[in-house]
């Protein structure tokens, strides 16, 4: 008896809510539920929601460099040379007498464009031509399987220091060394997905009605693979940052006199500075970590919010 | 077994192949000819015109493309890597001397990071969802995040310079050479290049754990009346350790880039420190014959890891 009664006020209470819903859909509020379960799935994340904002004021602080500091991150001062941090130099100065947060909040700007610049092209090429050759299949998909095989078997960094020594030092350069060594991931996330994919019924109905191809696999198949590609150029993003800041580390990155986390960094190869200059390469070196941490977070709410079963 | 680990490494062969040819391309590509690669220059300053053209034709340089490649793939072969442009010394001179460095740093680093990897990872997994594993997985994050040459540098600052326990970097005093004097110099480097590893290991296990506890026969195990420990360990490790396994051969090429930063931030004298003189010299033929050499060894660790996945896991031979 108990159980006919719960079972009977639950369902009436359901049936008030699928009301509620219907009205709601009727009056046209239920635009993107899909979306907004997605952002209340990835705020409720604690880490993500705090990734996202120390994301967010890193990349602000970056952008809003002009406005926040009255130095110019190039003008040497040579008579406040290696300054410990005062209240007009909050980060102290460098060997040149620089003014260290100016460089890092400009440096900030270098380093996440070639980051996010970086992870989105590699994005765009791997995303181009995984879904097509994963679609269509046949020799189109072998021969880009094996470019990638061939691409991939390089460590990663000896592939791009070796593109390095051959182009040589630029920033363009480096984005474009990047983009080259980058791809290959996003591209056989792209195609493993589209083989599942290209099986469902609905891509055979759109076959059926003479849809073609590019508009089958970029339009009507792709959105269905996105969760899983967000993930990924969130934390190709991360990796970049670190591969930037190595690189200019070890002087073979971005050009020196281009201000990056990086380049700042790169001083610090000398041990004097390294012992008794705390304020030129402590600080930089948190900020490289903390962003890059955040974007990982970002990257691990993004794949618990767009992927349930992966939820540890 | 023995007809997959064939049937594997007749899959590497093409693969090596094309990327020797790649290679062999560059070396093309970039300035000076295959002569100033295969003579040193001290040689070279007392040759006349007439017999490099004449070296030239008997080395078969006039001769096409392929031919030229066929004949330096034997070359390579035989150990006749070429020559340094910027030393002029025989380059498997030189990765005779910097190989054994860098095989140490890494072998060491490997070894710490699988070890605290998995004991972590499964720590992890075994407590899910309690305050230990919470600070675990952060903790992680954290070693994936900080660049390894931050880690390196603040370890020298407190260890090297500050406390004065450890040495700066480099690997062996002169003087000394017995196998424990090397022992203080590799902590250091090892350690930092373990922990990037070691993040990525521990973050696998524990979800390959996790996976595999959630398996029926742990169930049968537990209601067999298994101790807890056998359970864990014999019937949720071992099948759990399949995919990591698999990641620690494709971790390979991280560790190897890992290790050139790594080695240049300590002053280790191996391949790594070598390769970046290389690219910031422009030394072609170093840059590409270490680039080659890296391959080989990523394609090898990932035979390594077929066939070790093969023997743990008798599902995968008879696959395909």
């Amino acid at each position: 008896m108990s159980m006919t009664n719960t079972t009977g006020r639950k369902t009436s209470r359901l049936d008030r809510q699928f009301d509620l819903i219907r009205r709601r859909e009727e009056a046209g509020q239920l635009t993107n539920p899909r979306g907004y379960r997605f952002a209340r799935k990835f705020l409720s994340n604690r880490l993500a929601a705090i990734g996202l904002l120390i994301f967010t004021i890193i990349v602000l602080v970056s952008v809003l460099a002009p406005l926040l500091t009255p130095y110019d991150p190039r003008a040497i001062d040579l008579r406040n040379i290696l300054k410990p941090p005062t209240w007009a130099h909050w980060f102290g100065t460098d060997k040149v007498g620089r003014d260290l947060l100016t460089r890092v909040l400009y440096g900030g700007q270098i380093s996440i464009l070639v980051g996010l610049g970086s992870a989105l092209a590699s994005a765009v090429v791997g995303v181009l031509i995984g879904c097509y050759t994963g679609y269509v299949g046949g020799w189109r998909d072998a021969l880009a399987m094996r470019v990638s095989e061939i691409f991939m078997s390089f460590p990663q960094i000896i592939l791009v220091l070796l593109l390095v020594a051959i182009l040589g030092q630029s920033l363009s350069n480096l984005i474009i060394i990047f983009i080259l060594t980058g791809w290959g991931g996003i591209y056989r996330l792209a195609r493993a997905r589209m083989l599942s994919l290209r099986e469902e019924e609905y891509v055979q109905a759109l076959r059926s009605f003479g849809l073609s191809t590019p508009i089958i696999c970029y339009k009507h198949i792709l959105p269905n693979a996105l969760g899983p590609i967000m993930v990924n150029i969130t934390l190709s993003t991360a990796a970049f940052i670190l591969a930037e800041a190595g690189l200019s580390f070890l002087g073979l990155g971005v050009p020196l006199d281009i201000p990056t986390w990086g380049n700042i960094l790169n001083v610090a190869q000398d041990l004097r500075i390294l012992e008794n200059n705390w304020w030129v390469w402590l600080p930089v070196g948190i900020v490289i970590s903390l962003f890059v941490l955040s974007v990982n977070f970002i990257g691990d709410g993004l794949r618990d919010a767009t992927d349930p079963t992966q939820q540890g | 077994m023995l007809t997959y680990v064939i049937r594997r490494i007749l899959i590497l062969i093409p693969m090596a192949l094309i990327i020797s040819f790649l290679v062999y391309l560059g070396l093309e590509l970039t300035p000076g000819d295959a002569v100033s690669h295969m003579i040193s220059p001290e040689m070279m300053a007392s040759i006349s015109a007439e017999r490099l053209d004449a070296l030239r034709v008997s080395l078969g340089l006039e001769q096409p493309f392929i031919v030229r490649y066929w004949i330096w793939l034997q070359g390579m072969l035989q150990g006749n890597f070429g020559y340094s442009t910027a030393g002029g010394v025989a380059i498997h001179a030189i990765l005779a001397d910097r190989l054994p460095a860098t095989l140490e740093l890494s072998a060491v680093a490997l070894v710490f990071s699988t070890i605290f990897g998995c004991v972590l990872g499964v720590i992890s997994a075994l407590k899910r969802g309690s305050t230990t594993d919470n600070v675990l997985t952060v903790t992680g994050m954290l070693g994936v995040s900080i660049p390894e040459f931050f880690f390196g540098l603040v370890a020298i600052l407190i260890f090297a310079l500050k406390l004065q326990w450890l040495p700066v970097g480099g690997r062996l005093l002169p003087g000394y050479d017995s196998y424990w004097d090397h022992l203080p110099h590799v902590i250091m480097p090892a350690l930092v290049l373990s922990i990037m590893m070691t993040a990525g290991v521990m973050r696998y296990a524990r979800s390959s754990m996790l996976d595999a506890l959630s398996k029926e026969y742990i169930k049968t195990a537990r209601s067999k009346g298994l101790p807890e420990w056998r359970v864990n360990l014999l019937h949720g490790f071992r099948v759990a350790l399949t995919p990591v396994i698999v990641l620690i051969g494709f971790r390979l090429p991280v560790l190897i880039g890992g290790s050139v930063i790594i080695e240049q931030v300590f002053q280790w004298p191996g391949v790594g420190s070598e390769f970046i003189s290389a690219v910031r010299s422009q030394d072609y033929p170093l840059v590409m014959m270490i680039a080659l050499l890296s391959v080989m060894a990523v394609l090898t660790a990932s035979l390594l890891v077929d066939i070790l996945t093969a023997l743990i896991d008798p599902r995968v031979r008879l696959d395909k």
